[in-house]
């Protein structure tokens, strides 16, 4: 309990449809996305998108993207654990980006190699390629089966001290500041240019990965991460739109339904992007920070809502209480003689005041009964 | 439903070129005449073609070249609204100063990543009196100009197919040779319905794994038999013909039609 007590709360919504022009021509959606959470501990948070090529040689994409989804949070999952209470940012720099890809590329072709052998290719996969593609395509997959199963692969952990992002191929990843200011952690890729990509299933793919650790602290941190495939960003008429597609979700985010409102409404947003702009299927995976986001509570008097603050020395009571919240076996008044106990007593029920450290319920006496503030939070991630 | 997040969605902006030989050449024997008939015949192919894939804004503008080079039309006009200016024919033939111009229009802006790859076509009966290959490496020099889909159609035996297959830049894929109006028509029909149907494709939007293929849109096998029997494509591009094309069409494979040369 005392290792989750600080932690930072990420929340994640994702979704992903298939493309306009693949309704159209009878195929697959070949994106995947994934996100792990470790229900016991929190954190990390690990976040990943993959884009299976469309091109009729990698006609076995969706498998691949599944993979590099999987692959992806398995090994940076493992990385991070292996380093758990003694991360070394600057070891995890230097080291995850020689180690993570190369693992991870290692590690998926482990994954085709074994669905292909469990799966060989069929005579009619191969008839469908000759008749959507060149005369040597067939030749071109035999010789380096990978390419049916060719996919990028977009990935995120979100640790206490940092975020981790690794990337193959094109997708985009934004930042988003409290502010609403967006941009981008990895760098350009100018090789990622008229639909060719950096590729999972490519030689030497491992040399291809862009990285990096970004570290984050109570002042500076990411507000929301935003995770796409290229489907979405293609989708608007130019970059700017969407960029201005996260704020606006940073914007909604803020609202006090605003996980419900994105997560309810975000595959209707990428079927109209993908019927209206590129027609390729799109996935988006939107993390972020509600306590950043969080507006201030307004107090309206009109709410007829009726405060008083008391400060007072804690109660015997309050004593016990704050020795269950943080796993004291025995919490005495002398012990806590520095402490200075605010109680918000409001009429309007479940209304807490932001500025309360230890949230309590409605009472009438300073006998109350309390209540962790994050057992809300755990009712709200069950809807996730 | 909630507003959706972000700015004006829009089809990827696909660019097709017309690069057209207006010397003073193409005057003899109608060819100027019988270039402006041919890609205005094609125009309604191009517009039904568009409409196949809402997902891809055709793009149309034309360059001509004679002494030196100009914006014939200098928009880049939705294929729906575009309608063919005719040509006059007179001067040199200033085919570098051409690609000059293309390429200018190529970079990063006002082109933006994420179009789908452009479509250029050049046409000529000659010999380039400027410098070709500088025209040519100004082009090459812009990502947009090395994606780019270049078709080369020749009119006529003057003309010099050694510098049309280095604009093309793939020895598979070689100047499509038009003898006769009837064969030009047929090029030019070709170019601007089944490349212009595989460059708007959702195969030409799909990923492709950087450096798996000689072109990253599909260009049809079966370019159009010539009707002189001179060379044409050797089919050898990345995919097959689009499926659909009528018999005896400008796309037919089987088309052997003959018709004595005109040019």
């Amino acid at each position: 309990m005392s290792e989750n007590k600080n932690q930072i709360e990420w929340r994640v919504i994702s979704e992903t449809v298939p493309g306009a022009s693949h309704l159209r021509a009878g195929t697959p959606n070949q994106d995947s996305i994934l996100f792990v959470r470790e229900s016991s501990r929190g954190l990390p948070i690990l976040v990943s998108t993959a884009d299976g090529h469309g091109s009729p040689k990698c006609f076995r994409s969706d498998f691949g993207s599944q993979f590099a989804v999987k692959k992806s949070a398995q090994i940076v999952g493992e990385f991070l654990d292996e380093r758990r209470g003694r991360f070394d940012l600057a070891e995890i720099e230097s080291k995850g980006k020689e180690y993570l890809p190369k693992e991870f590329v290692k590690k998926w072709r482990k994954t085709v190699e074994y669905h292909l052998k469990n799966n060989p290719f069929t005579e009619e996969e191969f008839k469908k390629l000759e008749e959507k593609s060149s005369a040597d395509a067939r030749k071109l997959v035999e010789e380096n089966p990978l390419l049916a199963y060719g996919t990028t692969s977009l990935t995120v952990a979100m640790e206490e001290e940092f975020v981790l992002y690794l990337q193959l191929g094109d997708g985009d990843i934004l930042n988003a500041t409290v502010a609403g200011e967006v941009t981008k952690p990895l760098s350009e890729d100018a090789r990622l240019l008229a639909n060719e990509t950096t590729s999972m299933c490519l030689p030497k793919a491992e040399n291809d990965f862009r990285f990096f650790v970004q570290k984050i602290s109570a002042e500076a941190s990411p507000a929301m991460i935003l995770l796409s495939t290229d489907g979405y960003l293609n989708s608007f008429s130019n970059e700017a739109g969407f960029f201005q597609a996260a704020t606006d979700i940073l914007e909604m985010l803020r609202a006090e339904n605003g996980f419900s409102d994105v997560s309810d409404n975000l595959k209707a947003w990428l079927e109209e992007a993908t019927k209206m702009g590129s027609g390729d299927d799109c996935a988006v995976a939107i993390v972020y920070r509600p306590d950043l986001l969080k507006k201030p509570e307004k107090i309206e008097q009109s709410e007829k809502i009726e405060t008083t603050t008391i400060e007072m020395p804690p109660s015997k009571e309050t004593s016990q209480a704050i020795a269950a919240l943080t796993d004291s076996e025995t919490v005495t008044p002398e012990d806590l003689e520095d402490v200075t106990v605010t109680i918000t007593i409001k009429k309007d029920k479940n209304k807490i005041s932001k500025s309360s450290s230890v949230a309590l319920a409605e009472t009438d006496s300073a006998s109350s009964k309390l209540k962790n503030a994050s057992d809300n939070k755990t009712e709200e991630n069950g809807t996730e | 439903m909630i507003k959706r997040p972000g700015g004006e969605l829009a089809s990827r902006p696909l660019h097709f070129i017309w690069i057209a030989d207006s010397s003073g050449s193409m005057e003899q024997d109608g060819k100027i005449q019988s270039l402006n008939t041919a890609i205005r015949e094609a125009v309604p192919h191009m517009k039904k073609v568009a409409e196949d894939n809402p997902n891809a804004q055709v793009l149309v503008r034309a360059v001509k070249f004679s002494n030196g080079a100009q914006w014939h039309i200098s928009q880049p006009t939705p294929v729906a609204d575009f309608g063919w200016t005719d040509l006059n024919a007179e001067g040199e033939t200033d085919m570098g100063k051409a690609l000059e111009l293309v390429a200018e229009q190529l970079k990063m802006p006002p082109m933006s990543d994420r179009a789908l790859p452009p479509v250029l076509v050049l046409v000529s009966d000659g010999q380039p009196t400027d410098d070709f290959d500088a025209g040519l490496k100004s082009l090459m020099e812009q990502p947009w100009g090395k994606k780019a889909v270049r078709i080369a159609i020749s009119i006529g035996k003057d003309v010099d197919n050694e510098v049309l297959q280095k604009f093309i830049g793939n020895s598979e894929l070689k100047p499509l040779a038009a003898n006769s109006p009837e064969a030009l028509v047929r090029h030019i029909k070709w170019a601007s319905t089944a490349v212009l149907k595989s460059a708007s494709s959702p195969a030409a939007g799909a990923e492709v794994p950087a450096g798996t293929d000689t072109a990253n849109v599909p260009i049809p096998t079966a370019a159009p038999a010539d009707a002189g029997g001179a060379a044409a494509t050797t089919g050898t591009a990345t995919t097959t013909a689009p499926t659909g094309t009528p018999a005896g069409s400008p796309g037919d494979p089987n088309d052997q039609n003959t018709v004595d040369d005109v040019w």
